[in-house]
């Protein structure tokens, strides 16, 4: 029986109405040579459609139901993905943004204040945005170390190392990575909740585009909170995020519905999209910290300079002057989580 | 040297299950891990036929080939074993398999998975050969003693062979050619890239 | 066929370096404690991940001192009788390898076989004596729970006279036990002894029997290879007795041979057939009718071999003419074509033998579908030579030895019977005063001023027991109703109509269960006292021989010591008959050696006892000194034959591989055992044989015929005898009675006989030396001097197509009781109500009120039943072997697509199974599939402990309780006994399915 592992699993009843339509044995034929009709192998693999996720399946009768796949064609994508294909998006994107992001600096150099600082600053994170921000942040940082190494340890690590000690930190990394996913996945939630009402795609996020942020010509375009730019990481990390998140989970528990292919696409999405989301977030990064002058201390002490705040947000300062007037103080103000 | 692979005469198996409590008797394998199993293709129709199926220990393995550290490795036998001091249970060698040999025990956090366990061959590990240790990992390694996998060894129909490629493939030969059918040796095609022209 | 590597490091080494790390040996149960520890360390540490496979059981201990031995026994689980080869360290079981050297299974295992050694590891074994008191039990010992047991036991007998007991035997019994058990009954003085083959082959066992002289199979699972044609009926050896699948693919393979699996399920057997036949379930008889009335249309029959070999074929003849194609295809569902084929390929392409099991002889109508088959070959002439013959495939490791050894509630050891004959000669054999046995038994005033004499009266079989404890005083052929139940080795689900026997257990005084396992009679709720539980050890911890299928009889070796505190069937016995009294007399021959316990009868010595007694049917050659030789020697034996080979040593050359039944005389006469009975090309004194005169020399019968121009009917006698068909080198060259001293003196042979013989024939005869016979002679002259002139001791008849001392001489369709088919049950009715086996069997009212109701409509359902390969008989043992467990975990029920759809069941999805008897109802899962045909149901009958929807794991000892559990098809199956055994009907009912 060839059977495509989602219409298996999803669509039983189905499957039992399909059945119940082929003829039933009332009046049985009469020859019936289960020798000369037994299938072959061959038949079998003929008969497996190229590029679709079918496997040569049967019955088994213990309770593990992927056991019924005798053989499954798809692994041999799945190896082609796993010993080139994640090794290439990665090799290309992780590396290529670190090249981008170095020649940008080169270009660019480090994004000054304009007006230079002033005295007063405004509350930009409370400490509660901080706090799920960092700890989102800290737990990307150990999921994508300890997953990139399962992309590029074996080639860059193992031969320096040793198996043993590879495999001592690598099992350490999962231990890791299975853990501190549940702070990661809190956190996209949370971050979701928190600033998804900000994110909302605006008019004026078009001109921030056109402009560039205005970070290659001169003059700032206008932004709310959140500009173009930081709107594009927000929904780059909660899709990222998210996906990784889900297909993680589907690797971690493996459902018992979930064909093999489908565990196997859910091990592509979660490895293509984790290089992807580390390239993305090096650029969050560098333009959090070396890559502009006065943006850490947003998330670092919550607060920002006014003439910073002016120059990026400036319908957002005007908007917190006009309803929450104290949130601008004089002097630069003592950071709240401290 | 010999170049070990089993091969299922699909047209002799009746789905005893004997192959599968045979490796659990010899290899003292628990609950819930199966290291061989029978499938049953085409199950109550005239035509059905049953495949008992573990590692094939395939030419260019690809479980080898994903692995993330590297924990596998070929005897001179040609039998793919791995190190489960080295595995860290990540699960790629089951996706990658074709046969599906893979086991995994559950480990407590979350029920992720343990170490890979998988069809030694009965050749144990990369520990000294029937030492404990080997033992109390990999189960029995009867190649070292001389003898074949216990499953084929008790096989009700003599329908798993395991032995030399060539020499299995040529008893089979010789029986499609007696009897005038034959199903295929199931899996070959896709473990060691060759097929038995029967 | 296996390549082996040639550089070996053994397994020794490795539990050598266990030892070399400073292991101690530990005792059995420390080393289970400890495993259970580190079971439990580990899953505290595994909640960082890290875990690696944790074997089921630790290391065995081993003893550097101690190297390893091997021993030999058999498995238990079928009867094809594969050896199983162990490894024995320090008294622990510690490996398996295959066992090459058998001849039966040349190192193959099924699934239980290769799973066998689990079962003396046994953490779910039944582990001391146990009593129950208020609904608790509680752990005794065995000397209480003995004393206890027997006291009430001898309560029972002085207010209700010995018959109140009943006994239930074991077909895993070594033979040694079986007949110790029936001997044991023998001596309190019932005949309600019972085992196993009941509820198997007992059908089959009169059906043979009653055609050609002996219940058994006719050739051996080997010879298969030998076979052209196959038919398989009734029958899915591919999952009952895998190992004999090796012989039968590998002769269709080699001869290419028609395989023919004639079955109401397309089964695993099936799969691998030539030509599949599916048939209504229930309708075996119209079905070979059905093949007959092409071969004798045709003039396929063996004219010569009917002439000369088989009496009333006519008879056949004509019942087969009634079964047109049409009116079979009607009745069975075959189309007439597919039978033509496969009638001409059985009467064409000879050797052809017929196989069958269960589904053949679980009906009302069980002994009728036997005797039908046979006719089948006798009407092609397929018995009696290579490749042919009647091979029934029996169930259990010795369902054939305890059959044979009497654990039967109508004869003693050995098919004697239970007249005064048989009792002499056993009084004889067991020299105990014939009138201290009768004395044993109960007695009341029969008509006519007669005496009725329970010694003589056939027993209360399996089936009926629970009827026999519920009924009404004045309705049971009896004093009194069963008080109690003495069950050793058999589950309690065994058994059609559940909810009447938990009746019946119910009201038990005592019951007692010895078993490895606390069987299903623990788990059925309803006792809160009275119930013993005694834990015995298995057949591999057991010396002893058993008797395969084939005849042969194998000499297992105790594997270890029984573990726990479990002791073997022999010391259990002989414990029990001390405390009732009379284990002085019964044991009075049997030597005594050291047992786990003390002092245990000694195999070997029980098996020279029934060699002894054991004349009529060949179990006089084959001494333990033998068997033992065979079973050093097993590699000397040829696969197809069986037959020691030209190199073989002197102790066993010339040999069959176990001697199998018949082998004829003294050991001392060194027969080599027959391995095909009835077969004439061979000398006897080779394995040759011929039909057994058993039933009469000549049968006076009506005949119609014209005299003077008017039909008259006028009575001519029939010979019975052989015509012109002689075993080779038979002096005489026809047809001869069974031997007596009278025919030999009648033949001038009696000279032939030995000073020494003629003086115990004496001393039989009295003053009656004639009468002295093969069968009684036990000095083996008689069987000596036949031989000697080339002839069967037992006579060479014909075989009988119509054998006119059963209820159906000739056999005749009859629709089970419930049958979905009512315009056919008017037609083809059950036998009327009548009495047999003291009660009622009420067939005929069943049925009719069933066909009332009309049953049809809200039960629309056939449902049959069978056997799954992981587990055996009610399951208890094999569903407590973790290894086989974990492959089938689940109670289900078989139901075709087109049955689901129409009731929204979904593949493993919970359905309510109804049957139509007291509302009963099980909650099983769905398992949708063609291997059944629109309409009907199969389900698998090992599972227990579970009733009607709950689980029952609660109502077993702490740690005894088998790792699955699952509600019993007995539950829902139906009323039903065949007429001449009480075998159950276990292969047809109705049912209605519904999703849960």
């Amino acid at each position: 029986m060839i059977a495509t592992p989602l219409f298996r699993h999803l669509f039983p009843a189905l499957l039992a109405m399909l059945l119940c339509v082929a003829p039933v044995a009332a009046q049985q034929p009469s020859a019936v040579n289960p020798t000369a009709s037994s299938v072959t192998e061959k038949q079998l693999l003929d008969a497996l459609k190229p590029n679709s996720t079918d496997t040569i399946a049967g019955r088994v009768s213990i309770p593990d139901v992927r056991a019924g796949n005798l053989i499954q064609p798809t692994g041999v994508e799945f190896r082609a993905y796993q010993t080139t294909t994640i090794f290439q998006v990665g090799a290309i994107a992780i590396p290529g943004m670190l090249a981008l992001l170095a020649l940008f600096y080169l270009i660019r150099g480090r994004v000054r204040i304009q007006g230079g600082p002033s005295a007063q600053t405004i509350v930009r994170f409370a400490w509660f945005s901080r706090f799920v921000h960092w700890m989102t942040a800290t737990s990307f940082i150990a999921l994508g170390l300890s997953g990139l190494n399962l992309v590029f340890g074996k080639t860059l690590l193992l031969p320096v190392i040793g198996a043993s000690a590879f495999s001592a930190m690598s099992q350490l990394g999962k231990f890791v990575h299975d853990y501190v996913s549940f702070a990661f996945a809190l956190g996209i939630f949370l971050m979701f909740v928190m600033w998804v009402k900000d994110n909302l795609p605006a008019l004026r996020d078009i001109r921030w585009i056109v402009q560039f942020g205005g970070m290659l010509g001169f003059g700032h375009p206008t932004a709310d909170r959140f500009n173009a730019g930081q709107k594009l990481m927000f929904w780059a990390t909660i899709l990222g995020g998210g996906t990784l998140a889900v297909s993680g989970y589907i690797m971690m528990f493996r459902p018992v519905s979930f064909a093999i292919s489908a565990m196997q696409l859910a091990t592509v999405v979660h490895g293509l999209t984790g290089v992807v989301l580390v390239a993305i977030i090096l650029a969050h990064i560098y333009i959090g910290t070396v890559g502009m002058e006065g943006a850490f201390r947003a998330m670092g002490r919550g607060t920002v300079d006014l003439n910073w705040a002016k120059e990026h947000h400036s319908v957002w300062v005007e908007k917190v002057a006009r309803k929450r007037p104290k949130d601008i103080s004089g002097g630069p103000a003592p950071a709240p989580a401290e | 040297m010999a170049r070990m692979k089993f091969l299922c005469d699909a047209d002799r198996c009746i789905e005893c299950n004997a192959c599968v409590t045979a490796c659990k008797n010899e290899n003292d394998v628990p609950w819930g891990i199966n290291r061989r199993r029978v499938v049953t293709i085409n199950d109550g129709k005239p035509g059905e036929r049953s495949v008992s199926m573990a590692c094939m220990h395939c030419t260019d393995a690809p479980c080898a080939a994903v692995c993330p550290v590297d924990c596998f490795y070929t005897t001179a036998d040609a039998v793919v074993l791995h190190s489960k001091d080295l595995c860290i249970g990540c699960g790629y060698c089951f996706y990658a398999c074709p046969f599906g040999a893979p086991q995994y025990p559950k480990a407590a956090n979350f029920g992720s998975r343990g170490k890979m366990d998988k069809c030694t061959y009965c050749a144990g590990g990369p520990e000294a050969d029937n030492s404990p240790e080997e033992f109390a990992q990999y189960g029995g390694n009867r190649l070292a003693e001389g003898k074949l996998p216990l499953c084929a060894e008790m096989c009700s129909t003599k329908a798993l062979l395991a032995g030399d490629g060539q020499i299995i493939a040529q008893i089979y030969k010789e029986r499609v050619a007696k009897r005038g059918y034959g199903s295929g040796a199931w899996g070959w095609k896709t473990a060691y890239k060759e097929d038995i022209a029967t | 066929m296996l390549t082996k590597r040639s550089d070996t490091k053994t397994r020794r080494a490795r539990l050598a370096h266990i030892d070399a790390h400073g292991h101690t040996p530990l005792d059995r149960r420390s080393f289970l404690r400890n495993a259970g520890m580190t079971a439990t360390g580990l899953a505290a540490v595994g909640t960082l991940g890290a875990a690696t496979v944790q074997k089921a059981h630790a290391l065995p201990p081993v003893d550097l001192g101690k190297p390893t031995t091997v021993k030999k026994n058999i498995c238990t689980h079928c009867s094809v009788g594969c050896t199983v080869t162990a490894e024995v360290q320090n008294g622990v079981w510690v490996g398996q390898e295959p066992s090459w050297d058998s001849p039966i299974n040349r190192g193959t295992h099924c699934a239980k076989g290769a799973a066998i050694r689990e079962i003396v590891f046994g953490d779910r074994r039944l582990k001391y004596p146990m009593k129950l008191v208020d609904g608790e039990y509680n752990k005794i010992s065995w000397a209480q729970a003995l004393d206890e047991i027997s006291a009430k036991m001898l309560e029972i007998r002085e207010k209700s006279g010995p018959e109140s007991v009943w006994w239930l035997g074991s077909a895993k019994f070594t033979n040694e036990a079986a007949y110790l058990y029936r001997k044991m009954a023998a001596f309190w003085g019932t005949n309600s002894v019972d085992h196993q083959a009941r509820i198997c082959h007992s059908t089959t066992v009169a059906g043979v029997a009653n055609t050609w002289g002996y219940g058994a199979q006719t050739n051996s699972y080997n010879d298969i290879r030998n076979s052209k044609t196959m038919i398989i009926m009734g029958g899915n050896p591919a999952e009952a007795h895998p190992v004999s699948l090796q012989h039968v693919l590998t002769g269709k393979e080699i001869n290419r041979a028609n395989l023919i699996v004639i079955d109401p399920r397309m089964t695993r057997t099936a799969a691998h057939a030539t030509e599949y036949v599916r048939i209504r379930a229930g309708t075996d008889i119209p079905v070979i009718y059905g093949l007959l009335y092409h071969i004798f249309e045709n003039g396929w029959e063996d004219k010569t071999f009917i002439e000369q070999r088989v009496h009333g074929m006519n008879d056949v003849r004509a019942e087969a003419k009634k079964w047109d194609p049409k009116t079979v295809e009607d009745v069975t569902g075959v189309p007439g074509e597919q039978l033509k084929r496969v009638a001409e390929m059985f009467a064409k392409q000879k050797p052809s033998t017929l196989i069958w099991c269960m589904g053949a002889t679980q009906h009302t109508v069980g002994t009728a579908n036997v005797r039908a088959y046979c006719t089948l070959l006798l009407a092609t002439g397929n018995v009696g030579a290579p490749g042919t013959g009647a091979n029934i495939f029996r169930g259990h490791t010795n369902v054939q030895g305890a059959t044979d050894l009497g654990l039967d509630v109508i004869t003693l050891p050995l098919y004697y019977g239970l007249d005064d004959n048989a009792w002499r000669h056993w009084s004889r054999v067991w020299e105990v005063d014939f009138e201290w046995l009768d004395g044993r038994f109960d007695k009341k005033p029969g008509p006519n001023n007669t005496t009725i004499n329970y010694r003589s009266l056939p027993g209360i079989p399996s089936t009926r027991w629970f009827d026999a404890v519920t009924i009404a005083k004045d309705q049971i052929d009896q004093r009194d109703t069963l008080k109690a139940a003495i069950v050793f080795g058999h589950g309690g689900n065994t058994v059609p109509r559940m909810p009447e026997m938990m009746k019946g257990l119910a009201a038990l005084d005592l019951l007692v269960v010895a078993d490895p396992h606390p069987t299903n009679f623990v788990s059925l709720a309803g006792r809160k006292n009275g119930t013993y539980l005694l834990p015995i050890a298995t057949s591999l911890e057991c010396d002893g021989s058993r008797t395969a299928s084939n005849r042969s009889l194998q000499w297992g070796e105790k594997i270890v010591e029984p573990i726990f505190e479990s002791a073997t069937d022999y010391w259990a016995i002989y414990e029990l008959a001390k405390r009732l009294g009379f284990a002085d007399k019964m044991f009075k021959n049997i030597a005594m050696v050291k047992g786990k316990f003390g002092d245990e009868p000694e195999a070997e010595s029980i098996l020279r006892e029934i060699n002894k007694g054991g004349f009529s049917t060949g179990y006089c050659g084959q001494s333990p000194e033998r068997l033992k030789a065979h079973m050093k020697n097993q590699k000397h034996f040829d696969i197809v034959t069986l037959k020691a080979n030209a190199d073989a040593p002197a102790e066993i050359a010339g040999d069959h591989y176990g001697l199998p039944w018949p082998c004829w005389g003294t050991p001392a006469q060194r027969h080599p055992g027959t391995p095909l009975l009835y077969n004439t090309n061979l000398h006897v004194k080779d394995g040759g044989g011929t039909f057994r005169a058993r039933f009469g020399v000549e049968r006076m019968m009506k005949v119609k015929a014209q005299e003077n121009g008017q039909e008259i009917e006028k009575e001519v006698k029939e010979n019975l005898l052989a015509e012109g068909s002689y075993s080779l080198g038979s002096e005489i060259k026809d047809g001869y009675p069974e031997f007596t001293m009278a025919v030999l003196k009648k033949l001038g042979w009696d000279t032939d006989l030995t000073a020494d013989e003629r003086t115990t024939i004496d001393k039989i005869g009295g003053n009656n030396i004639d009468g002295v016979s093969w069968a009684t002679d036990f000095s083996g002259g008689i069987q000596r001097v036949a031989i000697a002139h080339g002839c069967s001791p037992f006579g060479n008849a014909k075989a009988r197509a119509n054998a006119w001392n059963l209820p159906d001489p000739v056999p005749v369709h009859r629709e089970p009781i419930y049958s979905p088919r009512i315009d056919l049950v008017a037609k083809y009715p059950t036998r009327p109500d009548f009495k047999s086996f003291r009660m009622t069997n009420a067939g005929f009212s069943v049925q009719k009120a069933a066909v009332d109701k009309g049953i049809g409509k809200s039960f629309p359902i056939i449902l049959t039943s069978g056997r799954l390969v992981e587990y055996e008989g009610g399951g208890e043992e094999t569903r407590s072997n973790r290894w086989l467990a974990e492959l089938q975990q689940d109670m289900f029920v078989e139901i075709h697509p087109a049955d689901a759809a129409a009731r929204g069941i979904v593949e493993g999805g919970w359905v309510w199974v109804d049957g139509p008897e007291n509302n009963a109802k099980i909650k099983v899962k769905a398992l949708v599939t063609e291997r059944v045909g629109k309409g009907v149901a199969w389900m698998p009958f090992h599972f227990g402990g579970w009733y009607q929807g709950e689980d029952q794991r609660k109502n077993y000892p702490a740690g005894t309780d088998p790792i699955v559990l699952g509600e019993s098809v007995n539950i829902i199956t139906t009323y039903g006994f065949d007429p001449v055994t009480a075998m159950h009907e276990g292969k047809v009912t109705l049912c209605q399915i519904r999703a849960a």
